[in-house]
């Protein structure tokens, strides 16, 4: 079944060689050669209409015209040992605990920065800090990243790495259940002989957690009331919102749901107003309010900073965390980690140049066909280079760019993302994946075992996003005395 | 429960039965047509079809004259007749798209489905197999809707929104198809409201014909088939049935109780019952029962306009 697939000089999840699993792939490797070819491509074709059919789509627009995609499904899950997942679970709960602090810090008395760790230029002249809106708050548990998603790697020699933090809104959480579910509707054979790690109480656990955000001045703190706002069904990530509002059962809200009289929140209900309590957002902050952001926001709810400022609601996750998660404060957070918990990085970053340095900068114009370029405010994987796949031209554009604005921009070695086979139009074929971690903080931190798998379907792309053409996998993560063996 | 989901609940249900209504307006006229061998008597009929459909003036405005090809496509598929069979399919699916965490799976994959299969249906050069077949879809996706609704709902709030839509949508659409056949008659026969035709038609397009001739025989009597189409209470596509069910959930709803914000819609559901329980079809002339008509597809509208008052109900969903 795999006897052409090609290991090549990359890392695979799955296969030593052609025909050789690895050990907690073993039964998962059996039990594949109990299918036929066909039967797998009709297995395949089922669980891709089932996306479409219950409408977990995202929305791409081109021309502003928006058309409706599923996110393609492999069917080959990414299985991780519950070593190596212990190791994950510990290294996202370090990161992001020291990412809050310093998030807490910047926004109050700014210790990192005036101890020399952080230079002050990074954090004030970053366009997501939001000194005015955001600093001196007293917030619940200090707590600004309720919900975070963190994009993970591994390189050639297997060894995670992180790639991204995701602090604002991250998305794809109802991928990871979809994925699950359809999994095991269609594969339902596959799980046998497997004792893996159940999403089942996720969904309760993050429920638990935004409703320990209750605000200062809230009327009922034994059961304030939540609600999602959404920038409403046009959104690429709606299914999303949609999918996290019901299963927690609260309120799925738009800004024009919600109103602001004399700094309280209130959602418009067919009983007229009733009070809201926590708002975790997926609308970013430049929208929020256009009273305090982007006055042109039609989206936002006027006088939403306010209520928040005084107490009176809690936004999650919370204002100015773009400040700690783009690409350029990324190569900090090793020091953020060391400064605030004196501890070493359990998961360490990828090596990250930075242009603005001029010795970095001669450095990486020189190998600009080794390495990829980010824009350290773009995401989805645009305005990048990937400097090994890229043409001439495209290397002397980004050339451009660098000198022009070398601070717009970083450079990091191009890495050997690890592989895993896909099964696509009949055959596998290896290819590169990540992997995106959720951690979910209240009163405590929790992480959702697994997470979401995404792979580059196009053969030999690099690419993992979801806006281009990159596709999600199942992920199981083994019980303990897992190794395959149930 | 937030205005906005709740009017968007409203608004599906509307838009869904509206569809139905249509595509069986459509629907009767195509089996009518192979019947009639008068063009005039054609020509009518499809002028009675965007009657129902509520299509006529913009249509005229349009095009100059009646032809059967560009009437089925304006009907069923023309993105510029917001009465189409597609805009209201559609937006009865962007309605559900915005109250997805809120209604039963079944029905938003059901609108969903529909959706997805619509770039697969043949908008112009169709056979008319193909249109009734695109018809039957549409019947099938809103009686499959209201069974998965009628089967798996609490009967709570969000239901009893999508129920006050759907019998509103249905009393409005009953009067105006019942007018559209009054004013048929009338002017094929001056005073009289006996002719065998009309009354089967207007049976069928209220999707009442087994229904009625189990309780009269297919003889087609205009008093009867009128008392069955207004007045019988046990025939829930009947005026009289809707209005006293949207009276009957509206209570429910308040609990039996009247407060200061919902007295003026208790007050005029009680005069819109009033008026259709102390109709005497025996004493009207044909002018008098279309007077009628009239005036209860006036309150219907008042009705929706006080109902989305009185739960501060917005805009419907906005289609981009």
């Amino acid at each position: 079944m795999l006897n052409q697939y090609k290991i090549d000089s990359f890392f695979d999840e799955m296969m030593i060689q052609k025909d050789q699993p690895k050990p907690h792939y073993e039964h998962f490797y059996q039990m594949l050669h109990r299918f036929s070819v066909e039967v797998l491509h009709e297995k395949n074709e089922t669980a891709q209409l089932s996306f479409l059919r219950k409408g977990i789509t995202f929305t791409v627009y081109s021309d502003s015209v928006g058309t409706e995609r599923t996110m393609p499904f492999d069917f080959v899950p990414i299985i991780i040992p519950s070593q190596n997942w212990h190791r994950i679970e510990r290294g996202m709960k370090q990161r992001v605990k020291a990412l809050n602090l310093f998030l807490e810090d910047i926004y109050h008395d700014q210790e990192i920065i005036n101890d020399g760790i952080i230079p002050r230029e990074l954090v004030e002249q970053n366009p997501y800090y939001y000194h005015e809106q955001a600093s001196g708050l007293n917030i619940p548990y200090q707590n600004h990243i309720f919900l975070a998603g963190i994009d993970l790697i591994r390189d050639e020699h297997g060894e995670y790495r992180v790639l991204e933090d995701n602090l604002r809104n991250p998305s794809g959480m109802s991928y990871v259940f979809q994925n699950r579910y359809v999994m095991r509707q269609v594969y339902p054979e596959l799980f046998f002989e497997h004792t893996i790690e159940t999403l089942e109480h996720q969904l309760s656990e993050l429920h638990q957690a935004l409703m320990t955000h209750v605000p200062a001045n809230s009327l009922s703190p034994e059961q304030p009331c939540a609600v999602l706002l959404t920038p409403g069904s046009y959104n690429s990530a709606y299914y999303d919102h949609v999918f996290l509002a019901q299963q927690m059962g609260i309120e799925l809200v738009e800004g024009r749901d919600l109103l602001v009289r004399n700094d309280i929140v209130y959602m418009k209900t067919i009983r007229g107003l009733k009070r809201v309590d926590i708002i975790y957002r997926r609308i970013d902050d430049d929208f929020l309010d256009p009273d305090a952001f982007d006055p042109k926001s039609v989206l936002g709810v006027r006088g939403l900073l306010r209520a928040y400022q005084k107490g009176n609601v809690t936004i999650v996750n919370g204002i100015g965390n773009g400040v700690a998660d783009d690409k350029a404060m990324y190569a900090y957070v090793p020091d953020m980690i060391r400064y605030y918990l004196d501890e070493e990085p359990i998961i360490p970053n990828v090596e990250t140049y930075f242009l603005r340095d001029e010795k970095e900068r001669a450095y990486v114009l020189d190998h600009l066909n080794e390495l990829v370029v980010k824009n350290v405010g773009a995401s989805g994987g645009y305005d990048m280079l990937i400097g090994p796949h890229a043409e001439e031209e495209e290397i002397a554009v980004f050339r451009e760019k660098i000198l022009e604005k070398p601070g717009q921009y970083i450079a990091q070695p191009t890495i050997k993302l690890s592989r895993a086979p896909a099964f696509q139009g009949g055959r596998f074929y290896p290819c590169h994946v990540d992997l995106r971690v959720f951690v979910m903080s209240g009163a405590d931190s929790h992480v959702l075992p697994g997470g979401l798998s995404r792979v580059a379907l196009k053969e030999g792309s690099l690419v993992v996003n979801s806006s281009q053409g990159g596709g999600g996998k199942d992920t199981w993560v083994l019980q303990e005395r897992g190794n395959g063996h149930a | 429960m937030l205005s906005r989901v709740a009017d968007s609940l409203y608004w599906m249900a509307r838009n869904l039965e509206r569809a139905e209504n249509n595509a069986r307006a459509l629907h009767v006229q195509l089996i009518n047509m192979l019947e009639a061998n008068d063009s005039e008597v054609l020509d009518r009929d499809w002028e009675e079809v965007l009657e129902i459909t509520a299509s006529l003036a913009d249509y005229q405005s349009q095009y100059p004259k009646l032809k059967t090809e560009e009437i089925i496509h304006y009907v069923a598929f023309d993105s510029g007749n917001v009465n189409s069979l597609v805009n209201c399919m559609t937006y009865a699916r962007e309605n559900a798209r915005a109250t997805r965490d809120i209604i039963p799976e079944g029905v938003w994959e059901g609108l969903n489905r529909f959706y997805l299969d619509l770039p697969a249906v043949r908008r112009s050069e169709f056979t008319i197999h193909e249109i009734q077949n695109f018809l039957n879809t549409i019947t099938m996706t809103s009686m499959t809707s209201q069974g998965v609704i009628e089967s798996t709902m609490t009967r709570g709030v969000s239901y009893s929104f999508i129920k006050i839509g759907k019998w509103l949508e249905r009393a409005e659409k009953t009067a105006r198809i019942l007018n559209v056949i009054c004013e048929k008659a009338r002017k094929e026969k001056q005073g009289s409201i006996n002719h065998h035709y009309y009354w089967l038609a207007a049976l069928r397009l209220v999707n009442g014909y087994d229904a009625y001739i189990k309780e009269y025989p297919p003889k087609m009597n205009a008093m009867h088939v009128l008392h069955f189409i207004i007045e019988e209470e046990r025939f829930p596509r009947s005026i009289r049935y809707c209005v006293d069910h949207v009276m009957e959930t509206i209570q429910k709803l308040e609990k039996g109780e009247i407060h200061h914000y919902s007295e003026r819609l208790f007050h005029l559901l009680e005069t819109i019952q009033q008026e259709v329980t102390s109709f005497h079809l025996e004493e009207m002339s044909m002018e008098e029962l279309m007077g009628f008509l009239d005036h209860f597809q006036n309150r219907c509208i008042q009705v929706s306009r006080v109902f989305s008052e009185t739960y501060y109900l917005i805009e419907p969903v906005e289609i981009k």
